[in-house]
């Protein structure tokens, strides 16, 4: 017993070894593999949510996209929709935006680029306030905060 | 002589040494070169250069004075230093600020860093994400090849990448040793545990709130990485705190006890990485037969990982972060690397040298990109 | 909800290194019957229930009388979670923490069926800073209904750390888990101390 404890103990260090003498230059293969599995995406708290719509205006674009409520266990009452601003920005911007889909505008968004001010006109009791308006490596974007009930 | 012998149990010749040195000499060549060294640059051929003697160098010294921690802790702030100069740097260079913006976490660009990883599991399980903005593969300090390096180490190594892999542990290792005596020689037992207590903590929060608590608001290496704009009271206080707690844990109060104290009383991945110490093949045993129980091993320690009780019962705790410095310390080379497995006292020698190979080589790889691009830096700035 | 779960959690396991201990011999007095434990469990667990019920409505209502204006409603709690955070991180850091509890009396109650239901009352009424920050949580939340969930909140919190009490006798290191507990408690009481402190800047700047 005590001699396989022995025998044991030295393989899984010699195992030990091995893999710390493959990790390095197996390290792209690795972390390839381990960006596969299934829990490996970022939560939709930081990227933002996926796009449900793209509107193509002259010189901009605007994506909106789908609310995002998530929670740990089941979806919070509280979340944001986040809308993003691309191309050739005027300096004063002004939205209308349906971020449901259902066909009546929800909020109204100005931004004013110079000195960063963003007014919000809700005409959505579900639209609660600004929460993030930020100048990004593409443009603009802006997350409004919103309530599910 | 007899006690001569004992304390100078690990040392090897010089030919012995370099024999040693050879294996790691290669590998790092190959790691750290590709097999292909560019000189091209001059600067970044000395700096490449430099890096690679000095890795070797440290190593050549371990065997051939049989001391470990001295020349680990070496390596190891540098590691820390530099580490935090890349990060700086790379912050500067792209977004000429220490902080990063609400853009950054929006379009998921800030860098990932370990401690990270006990918040991210509970999310990962229930809501099949990663709640960090960072990005999941390639760019600067990626999700994935992060998790790989840590799990593989934390493996491997146990809690002993606390003092061989991670990249903040360097801080309060160096300021722990300024002094020659400690100011305050005694605190209480019951704080050992809390980085436990602040894993429980922030592991329920971050599940809870899909944040990563722990670094919005409590890690103390913010205030030498990177952090968030302050723009309101919320992210001044947490200013405040990341401040106060590199100033308390890792300054002054390290300074003051000659120990490693955000790493013994706050950092929660090293609760973690203490936990994996129970499946790893490396461990430090005690040979009772040698031991003579003079406990000089018990106030070095660094991490409060041994009690005179651990030495009497000849066990040493969850705590123990393989640094060696007990080692360094212990005139009868009673304390001393092992194997699972193989009684204490028994192989010394073979199971310091796998391990010391083992966990340098992980050092020397992690560690050689930044302290290679910070010494690149120094020499820019110099010439 | 999600603080006073996380308070909750963190205070459960110091109240249970208290309580717990003597509590276990009298909800496991005589049988290792499963089905009893179960039912005395669950009659404990139901008493603390409709105690914290009780407690966060008279809470509120308290709340809704005295918490009138709104630097009121922002200062006077943010000062009483101070105090109390304090008593919290206190009792963690304390060496004289007394580890006495009002469950005691139930050594004078001579019907056994009452037993657990007289461990919940004295449980749940034994305040203890953690429930005072809930009393402030439960008077301060906008609706009755939040001021349930914080209750509930905690309720859950704290009751976790009961469900494995059947097993107490077989953990080997309650020594251990103790002191986490303990420490975990001091942190919660952290937690809520910078939340006091934002409610009196919050309640000074919108004042
Ligand atoms: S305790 Fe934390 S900070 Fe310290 S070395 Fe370990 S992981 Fe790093
Ligand atoms: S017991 Fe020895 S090896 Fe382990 S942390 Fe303490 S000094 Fe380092």
């Amino acid at each position: 017993m005590k001699k396989t404890k022995i025998i044991a103990g030295i393989f899984w260090a010699f195992l030990g070894l091995i893999v710390f003498i493959i990790l390095f230059p197996g390290l792209n293969n690795f972390s390839v593999s381990v960006s596969k599995l299934p829990f490996m995406k970022i939560n939709p708290r930081y990227t933002g949510g996926e796009k449900a719509y793209h509107l193509v205006a002259e010189k901009c674009t605007l994506d909106i996209r789908r609310p995002v409520f998530n929670g740990f266990l089941k979806e919070s009452n509280s979340g944001f929709v986040q809308i993003d601003w691309r191309g050739d920005l005027p300096a004063l911007i002004n939205d209308s935006i349906d971020y449901n889909g259902d066909g009546e505008k929800d909020f109204f968004i100005q931004i004013n680029r110079k000195n960063l001010k963003t007014d919000l006109k809700s005409f959505n009791p579900k639209v609660k306030d600004v929460v993030i308006s930020t100048p990004t490596s593409y443009g603009w974007a802006v997350r409004v905060g919103l309530l599910k009930e | 002589m007899d006690n001569i012998l004992k304390t100078t149990g690990m040392k090897k010749s010089l030919g012995k040494s370099l024999l040693y040195t050879l294996p790691m000499f290669l590998i790092t060549f190959m790691f750290l070169t590709g097999g292909k060294p560019n000189f091209s640059d001059t600067a970044s051929g000395i700096a490449l250069l430099t890096v690679f003697i000095l890795v070797n160098v440290l190593f050549f010294f371990m065997h051939f004075t049989g001391k470990t921690d001295k020349y680990r802790a070496v390596l190891f702030i540098v590691f820390a230093l530099s580490l935090s100069y890349t990060l700086i740097n790379n912050m500067l260079e792209v977004r000429k600020a220490m902080y990063f913006s609400q853009a950054d976490i929006l379009e998921c660009k800030i860098p990932f860093c370990h401690l990270v990883i006990p918040m991210m599991i509970l999310p990962a399980a229930f809501t099949k994400s990663i709640i960090f903005p960072g990005s999941i593969i390639g760019g600067f300090a990626n999700i994935s090849s992060m998790v790989v390096l840590w799990l593989v180490a934390t493996l491997v190594l146990g809690r002993g990448f606390c003092s061989w892999g991670c990249f903040y542990g360097g801080w309060d290792d160096g300021f722990s040793r300024i002094r020659k005596r400690p100011v305050i020689k005694k605190i209480n037992e019951l704080w050992k545990w809390m980085p436990y207590a602040v894993l429980i903590m922030v592991i329920l929060s971050a599940a809870l709130t899909l944040m990563p608590t722990y670094c919005s608001w409590i890690c103390p290496f913010k205030a030498v990485t990177e952090f968030e704009q302050v723009t309101s009271v919320e992210s001044a206080t947490k200013a405040g705190i990341f401040l106060s707690l590199f100033g308390g844990l890792v300054i002054v109060l390290p300074v003051m006890t000659k120990k490693r104290t955000q790493c013994s009383f706050l950092c929660p991945l090293g609760a973690i990485n203490s936990l994996s110490n129970k499946i790893t093949p490396f461990t430090v045993k005690i040979d009772k037969s040698a031991c003579n129980e003079c406990f000089k091993c018990v106030g070095v320690c660094p991490l409060y990982a041994l009690s005179k009780e651990d030495i009497r019962s000849g066990k040493v705790s969850i705590f123990c972060s393989k640094c060696g410095k007990c080692m360094d310390a212990c005139p009868q080379n009673a304390i001393h690397y092992g194997i699972k497995g193989v009684p204490s006292g028994t192989l010394k020698n073979f199971s310091r040298n796998l391990f010391l190979f083992v966990s340098y080589l992980f050092m020397a790889v992690f560690s050689a990109g930044s302290i290679i691009n910070t010494f690149h830096g120094l020499l820019k700035f110099i010439f | 909800m999600t603080d006073s779960l996380i308070l909750g959690l963190s205070s459960g396991s110091a109240c249970l290194a208290t309580c717990g201990m003597v509590m276990f011999p009298y909800l496991m007095a005589d049988s290792a019957n499963v089905k009893r434990i179960a039912v005395d469990l669950s009659l404990f667990l139901i008493t603390r229930l409709i105690i914290y019920a009780i407690m966060a409505t008279l809470a509120w209502h308290f709340g809704q009388a005295v918490f009138k204006s709104p630097v009121v409603r922002n200062i006077v709690p943010g000062l009483l979670y101070i105090i109390f955070a304090v008593m919290l991180v206190w009792y963690s850091i304390s060496k004289s923490r007394n580890p006495s509890c009002p469950a005691k009396m139930v050594k004078t109650v001579s019907n056994k069926r009452l037993v657990p239901i007289v461990l919940g009352l004295t449980n749940s009424l034994g305040f203890c800073p953690a429930l005072f920050i809930i009393l402030t949580k439960g008077s301060t939340e906008r609706t009755l209904v939040q001021s349930y969930l914080a209750f509930l909140g905690f309720f859950v919190g704290s009751s976790l750390w009961f469900l494995p009490l059947p097993l107490a006798g077989r953990i080997r290191k309650k020594e251990v888990i103790k002191n986490i507990g303990i420490l975990a408690t001091g942190l919660a009481g952290v937690i809520f101390l910078i939340k006091g402190l934002t409610n009196i800047i919050g309640g000074i700047i919108n004042g």
